[in-house]
């Protein structure tokens, strides 16, 4: 196991607070930078991350060049709110409207691949209750200044009382800890070093979320960390102390089934990589039961876990970004 | 002074454009819970930001009341204060989560104080952004230790202990826009406490009730005899006490407020009612106290002084109707020291002291502008003349 890595590519957001030296960093590297909302019903939430980014990182500090949110097709407002505070606001099923539509948070990251012209991509949720702008430039710190480094992941402080006034930091939440890191660390034991291999928080180049595959729901995370390890190793990955992120908690259920879509995920990456051999198809349902009066009623859900493939098998993709690409790779190259 | 009043209205737009800026400041201050005796957080945070924005100076004074200066063009002249308290009503110990709609935030203690110190953090970048500068200094302050037992220590001392003469002041409130306090009533906050010791009444026929004894200060208090002019009044405005519905309650507090304009009668009001506290204590032989909470002796500006004058023509030029009330707050110890100095509301809201305390987005960028305007007018010499 390579364990320096842990070390050697864990940082802390404060190292990257001078923002100068990050903006600096990107215009000699000319990279342009595309933040990227997915949002469903986020509308108590939206609005606040649209006007922080905006505020330090676009008006006082050039870092961001677009502010992007893609839609599952929220009921409420989160679309109109984000359009009001100047953010580009798409639909999922607008973005290359010829494919199979889906809906998923995964889906809206990739389909923002397609609309977004960044360089590097800063994918947050929508729902950060203290949203603050150092959940992105402590992202991007990373990837400006080390130039091995391709993929940041965020963790936090998620505080838990032990006691009237004391607090004490976990490692992940309750799914990163029962379901991913034992299997990371049968399979995997690298990735064991990532906090928070499931926080919904990071950013990439271009070339590197392009090139990998993306499950349309919430296995999106899980399937990334294990890709990108898969094609370009450990040491192009980081990961950032953000600090403390407050969040929406899930019930148990929520996270059972969160847990089931990973669980699948996971599986289908063993099986495709040959480490695994299924003698049967999976199931597509997670079935859960509740007590109704005096007898259990099960509740189903069919999670069919589809992936889109990466971006660059897209036809109209390749179209839109062959300049851009080229250019991207001439810097690299130099 | 009239060049000024035309430039005002284009004033706001241009204050618009930076919704941004002035926005994150609001949320991230208002996020940072600063209960009296406790702002140390959201004063670190203020004096960040007032460092992000390039602010001249910035320290802390001997209190630790948070102060950023922007140095003015001419050196000789006083500087000018802009005032807002950094400590909010809103007391739990949790970090208010702010929510932003189309023309809206709300979050608890936003409208006292939080909007008010973001829009103080923002007034740095504002000036820049649009060329503003003064002659004096301005001094940002942000007082601690203002409300309730806070008493206004913060702003006392930074008053007392400042080197230099002060020409002239802002409070800024964040609501009601319109709000042009220019003199404040006597005050004296109390809180009576009665607790009733069970050792001491275990042979007595009947065991007194805590809340049955404040009930009689109250009917008490009722019968004072309040002056018209002096136009004073009495506020009962908190009460406590018991343990559950078949118990008879062993402590009670009662809180009240005495407001008049003058300061003498305010003082005769509190004595009568240490008078009532002292009787009904021996009558029931129970344990109750009279304690001052916070005191303010009266204070005023002329309605005719020019400070005043000109911060109603501001005020109208931008089209908000100035509406004139006494207030208790830092506006009495600017005003008791001889400095000249108005408090300015900066938007509208509601459910001012709940958690989901809302102030409208729009109308503060004309109340930005008034301030901006009312600075103008006090660096313009309107506080010299006197």
């Amino acid at each position: 196991m390579n364990n320096k890595w842990l070390e050697k590519n864990t940082f802390h957001y404060s190292d990257f607070k001078d923002l100068n030296r990050l903006v600096e960093e990107k215009a000699k590297k000319n990279l342009k930078i595309s933040l990227c909302l997915p949002t469903l019903n986020e509308e108590k939430t939206i609005a606040k991350e649209i006007i922080i980014m905006k505020s330090e990182l676009m008006t006082r500090y050039p870092l961001l060049d677009e502010i992007v949110v893609v839609d599952s097709g929220s009921s409420d407002k989160t679309r109109e709110i984000a359009r009001e505070y100047g953010a580009d606001v798409y639909q999922a099923t607008d973005i290359l409207p010829h494919l199979e539509q889906f809906k998923g948070k995964g889906e809206n990251l990739w389909k923002a691949l397609y609309i977004t012209k960044g360089d590097i991509i800063v994918y947050l949720d929508a729902d950060i209750k203290n949203i603050h702008h150092r959940f992105a430039y402590g992202l991007l710190g990373p990837l400006l200044l080390y130039d091995g480094i391709k993929f940041v992941k965020a963790f936090y402080d998620r505080p838990i009382s032990i006691g009237k006034k004391r607090m004490r930091p976990t490692g992940g939440g309750r799914v990163t800890e029962l379901v991913i890191r034992p299997l990371f660390s049968l399979f995997f034991p690298d990735l064991t070093q990532l906090i928070q291999p499931l926080s919904g928080e990071y950013a990439g180049f271009r070339d590197v979320f392009e090139r990998i595959p993306f499950p349309i729901g919430y296995g999106v995370e899980t399937s990334m960390n294990m890709d990108i390890y898969e094609k370009w190793g450990l040491d192009v990955m980081a990961q950032v102390d953000l600090d403390r992120r407050i969040h929406r908690n899930q019930d148990t259920k929520a996270l059972g089934r969160m847990a089931f879509v990973i669980l699948k995920t996971f599986i289908n990456r063993k099986i495709r990589l040959g480490l695994i051999d299924l003698k049967d198809e999976l199931y597509e349902e997670m079935i859960q039961y509740n007590l109704v009066r005096d007898h259990y009623e099960p509740d189903i859900f069919k999670i069919e876990g589809h992936e889109r493939p990466p971006i660059i098998e897209i036809p109209e993709y390749c179209e839109k970004f062959k300049t851009d690409r080229q250019q991207l790779q001439k810097f690299q190259e130099a | 002074m009239k060049n000024i009043l035309e430039q005002l209205p284009s004033l706001v737009d241009q204050i618009k454009s930076l919704r941004e800026i002035i926005i994150t400041n609001i949320v991230l201050i208002g996020q940072t819970p600063a209960p009296t005796f406790r702002e140390k957080k959201r004063s670190k945070l203020f004096m960040e930001r007032l460092a992000e924005f390039q602010v001249d100076e910035i320290t802390t004074d001997g209190y630790r009341n948070p102060i950023g200066i922007i140095r003015g063009t001419d050196s000789s002249k006083p500087p000018i204060f802009v005032l807002a308290h950094m400590d909010t009503f809103y007391e739990k110990d949790r970090r208010p989560n702010y929510t932003i709609k189309e023309n809206a935030i709300t979050g608890a203690g936003i409208l006292d104080n939080s909007l008010g110190v973001g829009v103080m953090t923002s007034l740095p970048a504002i000036f820049k952004e649009l060329d503003i500068v003064f002659e004096s200094d301005i001094v940002l302050a942000g007082t601690i230790q203002s409300i309730g037992k806070g008493n206004l220590r913060g702003v006392r001392h930074l008053l007392k202990t400042w080197p230099t003469p002060i020409r002239g002041a802002i409070c800024i409130e964040g609501v009601e826009l319109g709000r042009l306090n220019y003199y404040s009533d006597g005050m004296i906050r109390g809180e009576i406490g009665c607790s009733i010791s069970e050792e001491g009444n275990r042979l007595r026929e009947y065991t007194p009730n805590a809340i049955i004894i404040l009930n009689e200060v109250i009917n008490e208090i009722m019968n004072l005899k309040i002056s018209q002019r002096p136009r004073s009044r009495i506020v009962i405005g908190r009460i406590n006490g018991g343990a559950n519905h078949g118990k008879l309650a062993p402590e009670a507090n009662l809180g009240f407020e005495i407001r008049s304009d003058s300061y003498k009668v305010v003082k005769n009001l509190f004595s009568e009612i240490r008078d009532i506290v002292e009787g009904i204590g021996h009558r029931h032989e129970a344990n109750i106290n009279l304690k001052t909470i916070s005191n303010l002796k009266a204070s005023r500006l002329k309605h005719n002084h020019p400070l005043v004058k000109q911060a109603a023509e501001v005020l109208n030029t931008l089209g908000i109707k100035p509406v004139s009330k006494p207030t208790e707050s830092a506006l009495s110890i600017f005003l008791s020291r001889k400095i000249p100095a108005v408090t300015l509301g900066i938007t509208y809201g509601e459910n001012r002291y709940m958690e989901n305390a809302t102030m409208e987005i729009e109308p503060m960028y004309q109340g930005i502008a008034q301030v901006i305007g009312v600075l103008k007018a006090i660096d313009g010499g309107v506080c010299d003349e006197q």
